[in-house]
């Protein structure tokens, strides 16, 4: 399974990464941005099978990007593992309804992996 | 209602410590500020329901192991490391506290950390006064947490997240 991680944290990315590495699932090549607008830049060259991001940063938060990605016929069915800091329900709820699944920080292995588990095999 | 703040900002903190960076703190209410000069500090601003900024100053004893443990490296880290992961630390903590404060169904947009000097908290204490203080102590060193809001919290949110 290759990965893109986009996040403007290298720290969380570096967790993120140490994370999916823990959960037993294959892991390919990993590929990481720091906005949303790298995150696009690098899907038109690097398609992956999965896509994490995290919600608030600069210059194209998570959100959109995720529109951006839904909007577009190449990237419209890779799942999208959203894992932000942010609590609120309401915005859980938006990001499901954009065809996203969502943890919020800190996570573990377990919810890394079961999450995606339930994505990938609502994918296939 | 300072009391519940201070200690929804404990349990909020002493979770993330534990499940971000796998340490242990322990309260310190009777201890005095810690010596914000010699600190790495980190802060942050948020607004939403309400509107504010929040510092978390930590002693520079215990940031080494602090990023390692996040970062998962045995090595030395760096300073920029340190920096990272601290801020990262604030930004989570703030993440899950405001929610705890306000209710699950208001979103708050938390900007970007920064790492900042004490000048700042003292800048900020001349505005207003901390709605809370919270101290701890990791392994040998010190952490605090100083929260500022501009205004009061509305008490609904407040009463929606005792309830759960």
């Amino acid at each position: 399974m290759d990965i893109l991680i986009v996040d403007d944290s290298a720290v969380m990315r570096a967790m993120v990464l140490k994370s999916f590495r823990m959960t037993g699932l294959e892991i390919g090549d990993v590929f990481e941005a720091e906005n949303g607008q790298q995150g696009l830049a690098q899907l038109s060259s690097h398609p992956v099978d999965l896509v994490v991001a995290d919600i608030n940063m600069p210059v194209m938060d998570g959100v959109e990007m995720i529109r951006r990605m839904k909007a577009a016929d190449e990237t419209a069915s890779i799942p999208i593992l959203v894992i932000s800091t942010e609590g609120s329900e309401t915005r859980w709820e938006q990001l499901e309804e954009m065809g996203a699944a969502f943890i919020q920080k800190p996570f573990s292995p377990e919810k890394i992996r079961d999450t995606i588990q339930k994505i990938m095999g609502r994918k296939s | 209602m300072t009391d519940q703040i201070k200690e929804t900002i404990y349990q909020v903190t002493e979770d993330v410590l534990e499940r971000l960076a796998f340490m242990f703190s322990f309260r310190e209410e009777e201890r005095g500020d810690m010596n914000y000069s010699d600190a790495m500090i980190a802060s942050v601003t948020f607004g939403g329901d309400f509107e504010g900024r929040l510092f978390l100053a930590v002693s520079p004893d215990i940031l080494p192991e602090l990023a390692g443990n996040m970062l998962g490296i045995d090595e030395e880290t760096t300073q920029d490391q340190q920096q990272d992961a601290l801020k990262e630390l604030i930004n989570v903590i703030c993440g899950n506290l405001l929610p705890r404060l306000s209710g699950k169904r208001i979103i708050f947009n938390v900007n970007a950390p920064q790492i900042v000097s004490s000048d700042e908290i003292e800048a900020e204490k001349q505005e207003r006064p901390p709605l809370a203080v919270t101290r701890l102590s990791i392994e040998e060193g010190a952490c605090d947490l100083i929260f500022f809001t501009d205004g009061e919290i509305p008490p609904d949110g407040m009463a929606e997240s005792d309830g759960e």
